[in-house]
């Protein structure tokens, strides 16, 4: 009885979503576009990410050493940063290294590699890199080189040219990510009214034949079950439809986002990598979305 | 079969739409209700049918004090008593068949049963080649014929006749009427609500005759005297 009852509730849910194609058409074409607003946000969320990521991971601190500091002393001070919990990775480059860089980054300079080439030696000490796992970190990997100890080894320190320009970096990402989070509770709120107004509208042009069942006998489980399942299809379509269209888009984006970005990042491998996360939530959210908001317009209707 | 006793209904601000009506139809009858528009016939069937509660008085239907049924029970009144429209409230985006068949399915009926009793049913009709067209591609007359359908496909102990010849022509209501004679002779009480004098007189039946939320007249073998 209760398969039986399951199984007729699909059958006309079915028979009504194809019966009203253009109301289900229309219902399917507002829900796919405010699906596609949340995930043209999810996105943008991700672009941004990425970008700040990005320019995240070209702040480091550089730590010029002077001349003569044995390269041994210079490994122990690595060794003491690297055990920092704040520390990412410290990359030691040794005079030579740094020299052959010097000479690459200013090959096209005649002056400097003449002048280079009049000086006896090596004029470059060693370095050392430090990468911070978080912007807020570099403060405490400065304290660690700030050591009393190093002072007398250390030439020169490149943070305290990057220090406004961390405290920028910082100011804004935070904002980006309260303004994304802004912008996405007020887009999901806009969804919600649309698909909720949607399928209310959806449900009113049933308002007739919701009155008819009741005066044939039918109750409220019996007539509320096809309209909620046929909403629920209209909800999983717009899913489907969206997602085609999503993937076009990204696939199209991809190339001028690269080139308008500066910065390798594969919109569609993100969306591929996230696609449960992503897609089933929108489709668990507009499930319940959907059951909700048909059950509210449905039991108007129903007292007849 | 049906007994109303000192039904008042009144709706808001001050329409007293009934007002102290007793009747009592017994099982087999035909009974016409008859009288003007406001006289409160409509609200008779809607009563009946649980649409709307009295304010005061008794209604029992087969044994069954409907007076105050609950939200819960009005589906299994109304699979008991056969209610045919003046609009017919066929449902738009069914076939005849399915029309029909609604009746029985919202009752848990089965497939096979269903398939076995609703072409029984078109057939006393006369609707049995077109099962499978949409209400839009039926006329008046037909249209009343699948609200009759519905209406017996439970083998209802009463059918409510409200106006179901209101949106017909002459001859179409006359073969409606004719119909639910028919129905009648089966044993089914029939309750019909209508303003059309010509039916009424007609019919050589019991007519009730309604005024200003009253009963003025309740005749056994009456005419249509307003």
């Amino acid at each position: 009885m209760f398969l039986a009852a399951i199984h007729r509730s699909i059958i006309f849910a079915l028979q009504s979503f194809w019966r009203n194609i253009w109301l289900s058409l229309a219902t399917i074409f507002i829900i796919a576009l405010a699906f596609l607003s949340i995930n043209f946000l999810v996105a943008l969320n991700a672009i941004s990410d990425s970008a700040i990521a990005a320019v995240k991971d070209k702040i480091d601190v550089s730590v010029y050493f002077k001349r003569d500091v044995k390269e041994s002393k210079i490994a122990e001070i690595k060794s003491h940063l690297e055990t920092l919990s704040q520390a990412k990775s410290v990359a030691y480059f040794s005079p030579d290294d740094n020299l052959a860089q010097f000479k690459a980054r200013h090959q096209s300079d005649q002056i400097i590699q003449e002048t280079l080439t009049e000086l006896a030696g090596n004029p470059l000490g060693a370095t050392l890199v430090i990468k911070a796992k978080e912007l807020a970190d570099y403060p405490e990997i400065l304290k660690a080189i700030d050591n009393p100890a190093y002072t007398e080894l250390i030439e020169n320190k490149s943070y305290d040219d990057h220090q406004l320009v961390i405290s920028r970096i910082n100011s804004i990402t935070d904002n980006i990510r309260k303004g994304g989070l802004i912008i996405s509770l007020i887009f999901v709120v806009i969804a919600v009214l649309i698909v909720f107004n949607t399928v209310r509208i959806a449900i009113f042009t049933h308002q007739n034949e919701i009155g008819i069942m009741k005066l044939v006998g039918a109750n409220n489980w019996f007539i509320r079950a096809p309209f909620i399942l046929e909403n629920v299809i209209s909800g999983l379509v717009a899913c489907v439809v969206a997602t085609i269209v999503i993937y076009g888009i990204l696939s199209f984006l991809q190339p001028h986002l690269t080139a308008f970005f500066g910065f390798d990042f594969n919109i569609s491998k993100y969306f591929n990598d996230n696609f449960i996360k992503i897609f089933a939530s929108e489709l668990i959210g507009i499930t319940v979305l959907n059951v909700i908001s048909s059950s509210l317009a449905l039991t108007k209707y129903l007292k007849v | 079969m049906i007994r109303l006793v000192k039904v008042t209904k009144k709706f808001p601000p001050q329409t007293i739409a009934l007002k102290d009506v007793s009747l009592h139809i017994e099982p087999g009858e035909f009974v016409s209700i008859v009288g003007q528009s406001g006289s409160g016939k409509t609200t008779i069937v809607r009563l009946l049918i649980a649409e709307i509660r009295p304010d005061a008085g008794k209604i029992i239907i087969g044994g069954w004090d409907i007076t105050d049924i609950k939200n819960r029970q009005i589906p299994a009144l109304r699979r008991q008593i056969g209610v045919v429209f003046q609009d017919f409230k066929l449902l738009p985006k069914k076939t005849v068949f399915e029309n029909v068949a609604f009746a029985l399915q919202v009752s848990g009926n089965t497939k096979s049963r269903i398939h076995k009793i609703v072409p029984q049913v078109l057939k006393i009709v006369g609707l049995e080649d077109k099962t499978d067209r949409y209400p839009n591609q039926l006329s008046g007359g037909e249209k009343q014929r699948v609200s009759i359908a519905r209406a017996l496909i439970h083998r209802p102990k009463v059918l409510l006749a409200d106006e179901p010849t209101g949106n017909l022509d002459a001859l179409t209501s006359k073969d409606i009427i004719n119909l639910l004679l028919k129905i009648n002779d089966f044993g089914t009480t029939v309750v019909l609500v209508t303003h059309d004098k010509e039916i009424v007189n007609s019919l050589k039946k019991r007519v009730i005759t309604l005024d200003d939320g009253r009963v003025s007249q309740d005749q056994k073998v009456g005419k249509y005297v307003i």
